[in-house]
C-alpha cells in the first residue's frame, strides 16, 4: 500500500466530512443538532448535477447547490425553531426526503443515475497549483485535488476566526450558552439560530457538490453514504470546538481512505472493510464518552 | 372523564389527519411534475390497496413487519431512547433466518418454523445490545452509534451474500433459497400468511406490555423524566438495556417474518428502499408512539405500499412517489399542530449541549 497515496486520499475523503462537519457546529453552538447534514448534502449534490446536466455549467451547478442549501437551511429553520418541531425528527425527515426525491427524479429521467462526467472531466477540476507541487515528499499529496476539497480546509481557519474573533460568532456562541444573557443584551436569538443552520445547509451542499460533481461526476441517492452523521459524530467528539471537530473529521477521512486502499490490495475480503470508518467513529466516540463519563460521573446519569 | 378521553383521541386524529393532507398536497405536485392528475393517482391508490380483495389482503401482508417495525420504535422513543438501528436490527434477523432456513432446510416445519423466529428475535435482541450497553455503561449517545451501525451492517451482510453465502446459480447477488418447511405459506388463497397473525398476537402482547403493565409505566417515566425516575429507585441502566431488548426483538422478528413470508433469501434490497426500519419510523411517529395508533399507522402505509404498484400499473406516476409522500409526512409530523407534546419536547432536550463538560457524547 502506498502512503502518500493514502494521505492524499485522506484529503480527498476528509473534504465533504469537513464541510458537513463545519456547517453542523454553528448550529451544535446554538443547541440545535442538524441531523438533517446528510440529506443537505445528497440535496446539493443532486441539484448540482441536475442543473450540470441540463446547463451544462459548473458555476450555475455551484449556485444552484448553495440556493438550495439556504432553502434547506429556511425549511429546517421555520420547523425547528420558528414553529418548535422536534428537530430530530424534522432532520430525519430532511434526510428521507432527499433520498426520495432522488430517487423520484431518476425514475421521471428513466435513469439510474445522472452522469455528468461529459459536462465536467473531473480532471479539469483537479488544481495544479505549482507552489504545492513543488513541496518536497508531500508535493503529490497536497496538489491536484479538485476546488472545493482546498476550500474545505481553508474553511478550517475561517470557521475558528468568525467563531471566535468575530461578532456573529461571539453571538452564535452567546446565545447557546446562555440565552437569557443573549436576549437580555438585545441580541436577537432566533434570526442567530436561523443563520447558524443555514450556514449548515451552505456548506453541507458544498460537500454534495464536492462528491457529486467534483468527484465521481455522478449523482446517485447513495453517494452520501453517512457522511453527515461522521460529521456529527465529529462535532460530538470535540464538543463544536471547530479545530478539534476538524482533527476528527480528518481523522474519519483517513479511516475512509484506509479502507478504500486496503481494499484495492486485499481483494476478495475487500467488501468488509468498508466498515472501518463507521467501527472506527463508533470506537472514538465511546473512547471519549468514558473519559468524560469518568470526569463527571455523578449518581450514574445526572450530567447529560 | 370520558369526555377527556375522546378529546385525547380526536386530538391524536387530527394532529396525524394534518400532516396526511399536507404531505399528499405536497406529493400531489411531484405527480403533477410527471404529468398526471394527482387526484385520479391518488383515487387509483387507496381504491385498489384498500376496496379490493386482493389489494387489501396485500396491503395486511405488507402492514405485517410494519406493525413490529413501528413498535419497535415506539417502545424505545416512549422511553426518550432513540433506537435508530431497527433498519440493522431487521436486516440482520432477515439475514441469519436465510442462512439457518436453507442450511436446515430437512427439518419439518413444526420445528424449524419457530426455531428460525426465535433465531431472528435473538440476532436482533444482540445486535440492538451494542449500542444499549455502550448507553447503559458509558452513555455514548444511542443515535449516533445506533445510525451507523446500520452502514456497517449493511457492509458486512452484503459481503457475506457476495462471498461466503451466495447461491451461484442465480445471477444476482443472493442467498439460497429457503426451504419449504421454513416458508410461511399464503392462505385462504390470499397474500395473507400466519406472519401476519403473529405480528397481530405480538401487537396484542406489547398492547398489554404498554398499558398494563409495570414496564410500560416505567418506560413512560424514563421518557418523560429520566432523573426523576432513577432518583425513585429505579434501576434506569437495567431498563435501558430491557427496553432496547424489547425493540431489538421486535425489529428481528420483522426481518425473520419477513424473510419467511415474502422474500425468501437475502438479497441486497431485502428491506426494500428506504428500508422496513425505516418505514418504522413513520408508523411511529404517525401513531404517536401508541400500539393502537401504530397499528392503523402500519396498515395506512401497507395500503401505500400496495397502492404504489396499482400506481405503477395504471399511471405514468413512478412508485417512488409513496417514498417522496412518506418524507413529506414525516417532515410535517415533526411539528404538532394542535398542541405541545411534552413527550417530544424532552426528547429534544436531551441533545442540547447545556455545559461542555457534562453532556453527553
Amino acid at each position: 500500500m502506498d502512503i502518500l497515496r493514502v494521505m492524499y486520499d485522506m484529503l480527498y475523503y476528509a473534504g465533504p466530512i469537513l464541510f458537513c462537519t463545519l456547517g453542523g457546529l454553528f448550529a451544535y453552538k446554538v443547541n440545535v443538532i442538524n441531523i438533517g447534514l446528510e440529506g443537505m448534502m445528497l440535496f446539493g449534490g443532486f441539484i448540482g448535477a441536475l442543473v450540470i446536466f441540463y446547463t451544462g455549467s459548473y458555476l450555475l451547478g455551484l449556485s444552484g447547490a448553495i440556493f438550495l442549501g439556504i432553502a434547506l437551511g429556511l425549511l429546517f429553520s421555520f420547523f425547528g425553531i420558528t414553529k418548535k418541531a422536534n428537530f430530530i425528527i424534522t432532520g430525519f425527515a430532511i434526510n428521507l426526503l432527499a433520498i426520495a426525491i432522488g430517487y423520484y427524479a431518476l425514475a421521471l429521467m428513466g435513469s439510474t443515475d445522472i452522469n455528468i462526467i461529459g459536462e465536467v472531466r473531473t480532471m479539469s477540476l483537479k488544481l495544479n497549483l505549482p507552489v504545492l507541487r513543488s513541496i518536497p515528499v508531500l508535493g503529490d499529496v497536497l496538489n491536484g485535488h479538485s476546488v472545493l476539497t482546498y476550500v474545505a480546509f481553508l474553511s478550517i481557519g475561517l470557521v475558528h476566526f468568525i467563531m471566535y474573533h468575530t461578532k456573529f460568532g461571539v453571538y452564535v456562541r452567546v446565545a447557546g450558552e446562555s440565552p437569557e444573557a443573549a436576549e437580555a443584551v438585545g441580541i436577537n436569538i432566533h434570526k442567530i439560530k436561523y443563520a447558524a443552520i443555514i450556514v449548515g445547509g451552505i456548506l453541507s451542499a458544498l460537500a454534495g457538490v464536492n462528491v457529486a460533481v467534483e468527484q465521481i461526476a455522478a449523482y446517485t441517492p447513495q453517494i452520501t453514504a453517512g457522511t453527515g452523521f461522521i460529521a456529527i459524530a465529529a462535532i460530538y467528539c470535540a464538543a463544536g470546538s471547530p479545530m478539534k471537530s476538524s482533527a476528527y473529521a480528518i481523522l474519519f477521512g483517513l479511516m475512509q481512505a484506509l479502507s478504500r486502499n486496503l481494499a484495492i490490495t486485499l481483494g476478495g475480503i475487500a467488501g468488509l472493510l468498508h466498515i472501518i470508518p463507521y467501527v472506527t467513529v463508533i470506537v472514538v466516540l465511546t473512547g471519549i464518552a468514558i473519559s468524560r463519563h469518568k470526569k463527571t460521573n455523578i449518581r450514574g446519569y445526572a450530567h447529560e | 372523564m370520558k369526555q377527556n378521553k375522546l378529546n385525547v383521541v380526536l386530538h391524536h386524529f387530527l394532529n396525524a389527519l394534518i400532516p396526511i393532507f399536507f404531505a399528499f398536497l405536497l406529493g400531489g405536485i411531484a405527480i403533477l411534475v410527471a404529468g398526471e392528475n394527482p387526484l385520479e393517482t391518488f383515487y387509483i391508490l387507496f381504491q385498489r390497496a384498500l376496496f379490493t380483495e386482493r389489494g387489501l389482503t396485500r396491503t395486511l401482508h405488507y402492514a405485517s413487519p410494519l406493525i413490529l417495525t413501528g413498535l419497535a420504535i415506539g417502545i424505545s422513543f416512549k422511553a426518550g431512547l432513540f433506537n435508530m438501528g431497527v433498519e440493522g436490527q431487521l436486516l440482520v434477523g432477515g439475514f441469519v433466518v436465510a442462512v439457518l432456513g436453507y442450511t436446515y432446510s430437512h427439518f419439518p416445519a413444526s420445528v424449524l418454523v419457530p426455531m428460525l423466529l426465535l433465531a431472528g428475535i435473538i440476532s436482533g435482541i444482540l445486535t440492538a445490545m451494542v449500542p444499549a450497553l455502550l448507553k447503559a455503561i458509558f452513555n455514548v449517545n444511542e443515535l449516533v452509534v445506533s445510525l451507523l451501525m446500520n452502514y456497517a451492517i449493511i457492509h458486512v451482510l452484503q459481503y457475506l451474500t457476495t462471498n461466503v453465502f451466495r447461491d451461484p446459480s442465480r445471477g444476482y447477488v443472493s442467498t439460497h433459497m429457503i426451504g419449504s418447511s421454513a416458508i410461511l405459506s399464503r392462505m385462504f388463497g390470499t397474500r395473507i400468511t400466519p406472519f401476519f397473525f403473529i405480528a397481530l398476537f405480538v401487537f396484542l402482547v406489547m398492547y398489554i406490555v404498554f398499558n398494563h403493565s409495570k414496564l410500560g409505566y416505567e418506560v413512560r417515566a424514563i421518557g418523560k423524566n429520566l432523573e426523576f425516575s432513577e432518583a425513585v429507585g429505579m434501576n434506569v441502566k437495567k431498563k435501558i438495556l430491557i427496553i432496547m431488548t424489547y425493540s431489538g426483538a421486535l425489529a428481528g422478528l420483522g426481518g425473520a417474518g419477513w424473510m419467511m413470508s415474502d422474500r425468501y433469501a437475502y438479497t441486497l434490497n431485502f428491506s426494500g428502499d428506504p428500508g422496513l426500519g425505516w418505514d418504522g419510523m413513520l408508523i411511529a411517529l404517525l401513531g404517536a408512539h401508541n400500539p393502537v395508533g401504530i397499528l392503523v399507522a402500519a396498515v395506512f402505509y401497507g395500503a401505500l405500499k400496495s397502492g404504489s404498484q396499482a400506481i405503477a400499473i395504471h399511471t405514468s406516476v413512478p412508485r417512488e412517489i409513496i417514498a417522496v409522500i412518506q418524507a413529506l409526512l414525516i417532515l410535517f409530523l415533526s411539528i404538532k399542530f394542535l398542541k405541545e407534546n411534552k413527550f417530544l419536547e424532552r426528547l429534544t432536550c436531551r441533545f442540547m449541549p447545556k455545559k461542555p463538560e457534562g453532556e453527553e457524547v
